[in-house]
């Protein structure tokens, strides 16, 4: 068997595991959305036909709200993830003693084994009217009790459970650059600044855009963050289909706004990988 | 090397094998306890429960697993349809309209009074039954939803929810998701302007100028919330139940708003049910167990709701939250919860649409 057969077989075992795992409740996903949901049953009712009228009650203006915060919350929490993300990776990659790299490399990580809840409740009461930064929101003019107050506390919880895994991607991402790259351009003359943009910067794209869409794939389906610090009006399109499935038994509903879900997903990823392909298309190995 | 004759080895294997037959006239196996994985609700539940499952664990060789809800308890509907009939379930603590919900699914089993011996105690109007007039559950709480506020944070309080809509109460009400309490805060806003559950519209006219002045602060969607919220200062009003005020009350003066003219208190019953295919003497007796005079008072001292069996006491800190006899046709009300249940999804999209849109 030829290398590259050998390695397309090792694939087996963990697709065999996962296709069913992954294809098989997105079917039954499917199939539940198109079934008829009466009210006061559980669940959608079996033996009644067919409906796509769970997909055409999505079809109103108001649910257009939601999918937008959703989307333009979590890009929001994502690019500043990325802002604040890579010149951490840098830091630790480049400038930092090893001592206090892996300070913060521990850090990073022990942020990721703790709670979701005890971090959201943290940044709950921090900035709460009793917490010590109960203030903040005033000096930019905004009232706690106003709706701008509660997106910046959904971005904040969002923020704060994402960065440490955008950082810890990018990390990796620099590890994988030849600094004399740079020392290279800043020993013919290119200023400091020139050399990191141009050389650094640039060749660490591929990473980024890998760790932008895992911060925001994270961001996008999180339940949790929108449920606490949302409020019940700052309403991610994951609480829609919560409440669905958990409250009112209209799995039907849930399944269809899912379904809608997942492709508008697909359709994003897809688009931004296209556009980051045509702007830095990959280069092709020379042939021997 | 030594070596093993085939009669030092007959010998031996028969001996063996002597042993063995014998074993079970002297070694009796360890008899294997019945097992129960009971779903109940957090805080104060959980706790007064475990208290309760200890004291049977004296007496009986029962194994109980607990499971809390996630959120409401009609979430945990959605994981027994999941695997029906194959559930790990076998009691649930729940409320009416989440009984009516299994009722009409009939996952459940019908409650053996023989074993139930303290059913008979109960008022039978706390009782849920299915078409056939069987009993179906065993009610521990007289609970309720009430209007209510912190006399700390609003010292002058309110008269009506109408109040409600004045400037000062800007931010201040930390109300249910609709779905939660099974809509009762939209039918409290619909008896507010002359309706009723069936008659809701003018509950969701209220309900707009409520959101459209600002006044509600938070919407909340599970017990915990409810107290997080109450106790962080930031929210002075709140709609919510028995078991989430308690616990605000433990830590803050607290007003409940329950027998106001133009508007009500809600009450309903909590208990356990057994679902179909559970080991039914044992999820009975241990059922039983909670509905007896003295647990059923233990039950209800902490968790502030009013106990069911006529013997025991309630906890005379909300004894003002609760009826009397006479005070019951001007003040509660008892929703068709059935009714409340079909139209949950409805209510639940005219909310994401025509409300949220409004708070945000």
């Amino acid at each position: 068997m030829s290398v590259d057969r050998f390695e397309r077989a090792l694939l087996l075992p963990a697709l065999v595991v996962f296709v069913p795992l992954l294809l098989g409740p997105i079917a039954v996903l499917l199939a539940e959305s198109l079934k008829p949901y009466e009210g006061g049953r559980i669940g959608g009712t079996d033996g009644a036909g067919l409906t796509f009228t769970n997909y055409t009650d999505i079809w109103n203006p108001s649910y257009a709200h939601y999918f937008s915060d959703t989307f333009r919350i979590g890009l929001i929490v994502a690019v500043a993830a990325l802002l604040l993300g890579y010149p951490i990776a840098h830091f630790v990659v480049r400038i930092a003693a090893p001592r206090l790299s892996k300070a913060i490399l521990i850090g990073l990580i022990a942020m990721l084994f703790l709670s979701m809840i005890v971090r959201i409740y943290a940044i709950t009461m921090t900035y709460g009217p009793l917490g010590p930064l109960a203030e903040v929101s005033w000096l930019f003019g905004i009232d706690p009790r106003e709706r701008v107050h509660t997106e910046m506390m959904v971005i904040f919880g969002l923020l704060h459970a994402v960065l440490p895994l955008v950082a810890l991607t990018l990390i990796g991402t620099v590890q994988t650059l030849n600094p004399r790259l740079e020392e290279a351009a800043i020993s013919l003359g290119a200023p400091h600044w020139k050399a990191f943009f141009a050389i650094t910067l640039m060749l660490s794209v591929p990473g980024i855009l890998s760790a932008g869409i895992i911060g925001y794939a994270f961001c996008i389906s999180n339940l949790v963050v929108p449920m606490i610090m949302g409020k019940g009006f700052v309403v991610f399109v994951s609480n829609l289909i919560y409440f669905r499935f958990s409250e009112v038994s209209n799995f039907p509903s849930g399944a269809a706004i899912s379904i809608i879900m997942l492709l508008v997903s697909l359709g994003l990823f897809y688009g931004a990988m296209r556009f980051v392909a045509n702007l830095w298309p990959p280069v092709k190995p020379r042939s021997r | 090397m030594h070596s093993i004759s085939r009669r030092h080895f007959g010998r031996n294997a028969l001996a063996t094998a002597g042993v063995a037959l014998a074993t079970p006239l002297f070694v009796r196996p360890a008899s294997a306890a019945d097992r129960l994985m009971v779903v109940q609700w957090g805080a104060p539940w959980i706790d007064v429960s475990k208290e309760i499952a200890e004291k049977y664990n004296q007496t009986h060789n029962t194994q109980i697993a607990w499971e809390l809800h996630s959120g409401g308890s009609a979430a945990v509907v959605a994981k027994i349809k999941a695997r029906w009939p194959n559930t790990q379930y076998n009691l649930l603590s729940v409320w009416d309209p989440v009984f009516r919900d299994m009722i009409a699914e009939d996952w459940l089993l019908p409650v053996d009074e023989s074993i139930v011996t303290n059913l008979s105690a109960i008022p039978d109007a706390f009782i849920q039954k299915n078409a056939a007039g069987q009993s179906m559950t065993v009610p521990l709480s007289t609970a309720g939803a009430f209007w209510g506020y912190r006399e700390d944070v609003l010292p002058d309080g309110f008269d009506s929810i109408e109040d409600l809509l004045r400037p000062e109460f800007k931010g201040q009400l930390a109300v249910p998701y609709p779905i939660n309490l099974s809509g009762l805060f939209v039918v409290s806003c619909a008896i507010q302007r002359g309706g009723n559950e069936f008659d809701v519209e003018p509950g969701w006219e209220f309900l707009k100028e409520l959101a459209s002045s600002g006044s509600i602060g938070r919407i909340c969607t599970n017990n915990s919330e409810f107290i997080n919220a109450m106790a962080s200062g930031q929210y002075g009003v709140g709609f919510w139940n028995n078991g989430g005020w308690f616990s605000a009350s433990k830590n803050f003066p607290v007003t409940i708003k329950n027998r106001m003219p133009d508007n009500k208190g809600f009450l309903y019953n909590e208990g356990l049910c057994v679902l179909k295919g559970s080991p039914e003497e044992t999820a009975w007796e241990f059922a039983n167990y909670f509905a007896d005079s003295r647990n059923n008072e233990l039950y209800n001292m902490n968790l502030g709701s009013g106990p069911t069996h006529p013997e025991a006491k309630a906890n005379p800190a909300i004894a003002s939250w609760y009826y009397s006899p006479e005070e019951l046709e001007d003040h509660a009300y008892i929703p068709d919860y059935a009714h409340l249940g079909r139209v949950k999804n409805e209510w639940n999209q005219r909310w994401e649409q025509e409300i949220v849109p409004l708070i945000r």
